[in-house]
């Protein structure tokens, strides 16, 4: 469905990217994975023509997305919730989620706005308090449910794990399965809780200075111990039997 | 190995020809003027070539090169020009026995005052040169003085901020010398002592030459230190706060500096312009003037360098002088509807700055940032680098 | 009223908005406005233009000084701020550009000026627009309707900012443009509701102080470091602050050449505009952000014992 091919591109003159090639199928959940720095939020931002792109392809469903503004693309279908700010903090919860549904008519973002409270309960609770007044999980939250508000074809999620409690963090990649498996949203995410990601991901793209190191499937990506250990701080005990174990040594560390 | 070099030379000469291209327009202009107008408006104009030539390298200092937003340039023209204006007159007065307090600046007794001066210095051309350096340093001091006085609140503030304020100081800075009579007389102009008397009416083509020296000597300075390890610290400065900060560099003390130094210069020109027009009007030292036209000349001959400094002061006082002579016989239709052709100044002004910025940034001469070695060390360095390793 | 009251009113109306405009249009776009000096002057200009050809009362032209105002932040940003702001041009850059469109605006007001004094006898070089006024409660009229306009308008602005969708969207774009975009806002929009907003304002205040002050075609160029010592003295931050600033440095100007004048003489007089610069600076060195960096909303929960939210 979305398609990177080639892709070079940065910040100003600064060159992040190089070379780089990615799958997003449709309906799947793609996962990237990778150090600090190599460079898997500029690929997101280079969708949306966030970044500077020096050269290669986009497409989304066959169309060519390179050099459309970003408002543009939002209204294609394409929703994108950042790893840092990402919801607008001076704003009230609902006028966020109003914000977020920019294109729909009126009645449409009350409809959606009501649907996401009741995904969210929480945010019901606050809706009507400043969204910098949330915690860091009731953001993510919040995030996640503009991500949402206006019915998107693609999700571009990156990092939503970060800043969260075992607990929910665990649950919000239980919500982005599900966002595939109900909605049927495709979703290309980028994840520091590597292991999880694999785990519910379809395919996993390990991404290291700029460059692609690995594509395929992604639990595949979890039984190359050397990748794992070195790039994302995966150990692998000893397992019994056929299926390896796995044990999260550090969450998102640069492991060398 | 060298590579450097080829790509190096091929750029120098698309440089030169630029250069020799603007070069030549303005020579056409200024022959078209000689015999049109005769040599005596070439002369005006050299002289203001000089003396804004002389102010917009100091500006180009502060601004082109360390990166600070000077919107306040006229704030040490003012200075430089009141210096000239209140201290020397009155140190000849003194000396001369003549009233040189309070009342030496009012309309009743100024007026008198500087004639006797004048004929004194005019009848020794060894007085003139001696006051004519006393008026130099004593602008360039007092410069120094508001640059640092200036530079102790503002250094800290960020981009605007810092523009704006220097701005409001500039303008402050005008309204005190307009209304505190015994600086510079107030609403009334003062007069200054003239040290080119003794030339009689070749006044003006003396001129010509001593204020181009006092050009080129500053131009030949700023060189230097514009090359020196303190001129690619204000560079760094400029592209970049943050690495600057991590190099170990003092940016306050670095800025500083550059705000002293620029402020000097400015009003050594600010002082020459005085002692060119024989008064200090503090009504007439605009931000208009000192501020905006040297932006402008600046940003036309490319910020951070100081031959386009030269070019682009050349290039826009001849056509500012072209409205002013000009007005009545290419603007007619203009005066037909009782419209005075001198806006056209401003509108002038206005234009070139807003066509900079849209169409050609890098103003007539891109800076050329020149390796701190010459180029024969670099290669001897490579050369014997490359030695060693075989 | 006390005399300085009376028109130090009026002047500190026209400030705020010059100020709130200024303020508005930098947080928005990164661009310090130069031009709305010239803006100020040509809001002068229009109601000046309409009571002497026209006749009436100063009031009755302020929509066209409005659409004016808008006007030209309109040629301004589709002309020049625009690619600039799309090529990411530096601050400097940007308020060198708006110094630029400034400058040829007072040139055409110069030149109209000139025209108006050729063609119709009139001369706006020194106008004192107060003659046009008439007298409610032995003051000039100015004194409250203006103060009162200026207050609309920032009601009329505060409603367009919280309750419209547009204007969230504005504030959305002011604090994240990065999201707002991805949100499907469009920047673009954004920034020119914004010239139109500035625009007008700062038509508007023009024609507001030159109900205090004396009209000339340089009066903005004059007064610009005051509209901007009040937009910096408002911190830069919100617009409410940028007005606020204006309010104070144009009451405290007035106020302080009245008070010091009654104290020390009338020299000081020539002087009056040190009175807010040295205001400005002062309150930045306790203040560093302005007056909007004054925890108004801490202090005030702090007294009445609310629980703060946890604030990011
Ligand atoms: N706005 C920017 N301007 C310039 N360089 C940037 C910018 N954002 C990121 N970079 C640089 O680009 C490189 C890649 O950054 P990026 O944010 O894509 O990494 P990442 O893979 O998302 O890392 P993380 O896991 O820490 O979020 C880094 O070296 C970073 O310093
Ligand atoms: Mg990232």
């Amino acid at each position: 469905m979305l398609t990177v091919k080639n892709l070079n591109s940065g910040y100003g003159k600064l060159q992040v990217l190089y070379d780089l090639n990615i799958e997003v199928p449709e309906k799947g959940l793609t996962v990237v994975v990778g150090p600090n720095g190599a460079g898997k939020t500029t690929l997101l931002c280079s969708i949306m023509n966030i970044a500077t792109v020096f050269s290669g392809e986009i497409t989304f469903g066959g169309e060519p997305l390179t050099g459309v503004v970003t408002h543009k693309l939002a209204q294609k279908g394409i929703s994108y919730v950042p790893q840092m700010g990402n919801v607008f903090a001076e704003l009230t919860v609902l006028d966020n989620l109003h914000m977020a549904g920019y294109m729909l008519s009126k009645a449409e973002a009350n409809d959606k706005a009501a649907q996401m409270t009741e995904i969210f309960p929480v945010l019901k609770k606050f809706i009507h308090r400043l969204a910098g007044t949330l915690s860091g999980g009731e953001r993510r939250m919040l995030a996640i449910a503009m991500g949402l508000m206006k019915n998107p074809k693609l999700m571009l999620l990156d990092e939503l794990s970060t800043d969260l409690a075992p607990i929910i963090a665990e649950r919000v990649m239980v919500e982005v399965a599900r966002m595939r498996d109900e909605l049927g949203i495709t979703i290309l995410m980028v994840e520091q809780m590597a292991r999880r990601a694999l785990e519910i991901g379809d395919t996993a793209y390990l991404l290291v200075s700029g460059e692609v190191r690995y594509s395929g499937q992604a639990d595949s990506l979890l039984h190359e111990p050397e990748l794992c250990s070195m790039y994302l701080g995966i150990k692998q005990t000893a397992g019994k039997g056929g299926s390896a174990k796995l044990s999260v040594s550090d969450e998102g560390s640069e492991n060398s | 190995m060298i590579t450097n070099e080829s790509p190096g030379g091929k750029i120098k000469g698309l440089f030169s020809n630029r250069i020799v291209f603007v070069l030549a327009v303005i020579l056409a202009f200024l022959a078209f003027l000689y015999f049109s107008r005769g040599i005596s408006i070439i002369l005006t104009i050299l002289i203001q070539v000089t003396i804004f030539s002389i102010i917009t390298m100091s500006l180009n200092l502060e601004s082109g090169y360390a990166g600070i937003p000077q919107f306040g340039r006229v704030a040490a023209v003012i200075a430089g020009a009141f210096a000239v204006g209140a201290i020397p007159g009155r140190i000849m007065a003194a000396f001369m026995g003549l009233p040189a307090g309070a009342e030496y600046a009012s309309d009743t007794v100024n007026f008198k005052l500087v004639p006797e001066i004048n004929a004194l210095l005019a009848s020794s051309w060894l007085v003139s040169l001696g006051f004519l350096i006393m008026c130099l340093v004593l602008a360039a001091l007092s410069g120094a003085l508001i640059g640092w006085l200036i530079s102790r609140p503002a250094i800290r503030l960020k981009e605007g901020y810092l523009g704006i304020s220097m701005l409001a100081i500039g303008d402050f800075f005008m309204w005190v010398g307009h209304n505190w009579n015994i600086i510079v007389g107030g609403s009334t102009p003062v007069n200054v002592p003239d040290p080119f008397r003794v030339f009689g009416t070749d006044r003006f083509t003396v001129i010509v030459p001593v204020f181009f020296v006092i050009a080129i000597l500053i131009f030949i300075y700023l060189n230097k230190l514009t090359q020196s390890p303190f001129g690619r610290n204000l560079r760094m400065l400029r592209d970049n706060d943050l690495s600057a900060n991590a190099a170990g560099l003092n940016i306050v003390k670095v800025r500083t500096q550059a705000l002293v130094i620029g402020a000097a210069i400015a009003a050594i020109g600010g002082g020459l312009y005085v002692i060119y027009t024989g008064s200090v009007a503090a009504i007439g030292l605009t931000r208009l003037t000192f501020t905006f036209w040297p932006w402008a000349y600046m940003m036309l001959g490319g910020i951070g360098s100081n031959i386009g400094v030269f070019l682009g002061v050349f290039l826009l006082t001849i056509l500012r002088t072209m409205i002013i002579i000009f007005r009545s016989t290419w603007f007619g239709f203009l005066l037909q509807v009782g419209i005075d052709p001198l806006w056209l100044e401003y509108t002038l002004l206005g234009a070139v700055i807003i066509i900079v910025i849209l169409f050609m940034p890098h103003g007539l001469v891109p800076e050329k940032i020149a390796p701190m070695l010459p180029s024969k060390r670099i290669k001897k360095v490579l050369a014997d680098r490359q030695a060693v390793s075989k | 009223m006390a005399p300085w009251m009376s028109s130090g009113l009026i002047y500190a109306s026209g400030l705020a908005m010059t100020a709130g405009s200024i303020t508005l249009l930098y947080i928005v776009t990164r661009t310090f406005n130069f031009a709305v000096a010239s803006m100020a002057t040509i809001g002068f200009i229009v109601v000046y233009t309409g009571v002497s050809l026209y006749g009436g009362l100063p009031y009755q032209y302020y929509p066209f000084v409005l659409i004016i105002g808008a006007i030209t932040g309109v040629i301004c940003y589709y002309g020049l701020n625009r690619p600039l702001l799309y090529r990411k041009a530096a601050e400097t850059t940007l308020m060198m550009s708006t110094l630029g469109y400034d400058l040829i605006l007072l040139s055409l007001i110069q030149m109209y000026s000139d025209y108006l004094t050729y063609t119709f006898k009139l001369f706006p070089r020194r106008v004192t627009m107060s003659v046009f006024d008439f007298e409610l409660y032995g003051e000039s009229a100015a004194t409250f309707i203006l103060p009162i306009t200026a207050i609309a308008c920032l009601t009329i602005l505060h409603f367009f900012l919280t309750k419209t969708k547009f204007g969230i969207a504005m504030r959305a774009t002011i604090e994240n443009p990065t999201l707002a975009g991805a949100s499907g806002i469009n920047s673009d929009r954004v920034y020119l509701v914004s010239w139109i907003i500035s625009g007008s304002m700062a038509a508007l205040g023009g024609s507001f102080m030159a109900m205090a002050m004396t009209g000339t075609p340089v009066m903005g160029m004059v007064t610009i470091p005051l509209m901007f010592a009040g937009a910096i003295l408002g911190g830069l931050g919100n617009i409410y602050g940028g007005i606020l600033g204006g309010m104070v440095i144009g009451l405290t100007e007035y106020a302080g050449v009245y008070f010091l004048a009654k104290q020390f003489g009338p020299w000081i007089l020539g002087y009056r505009m040190g009175i807010p610069l040295f205001i400005m600076a002062a309150t930045l060195l306790v203040f560093p952000r302005g007056l909007s960096g004054i925890p108004l909303g801490k202090i005030i929960k702090n007294l009445f014992g609310q629980k703060r939210g946890a604030s990011a």
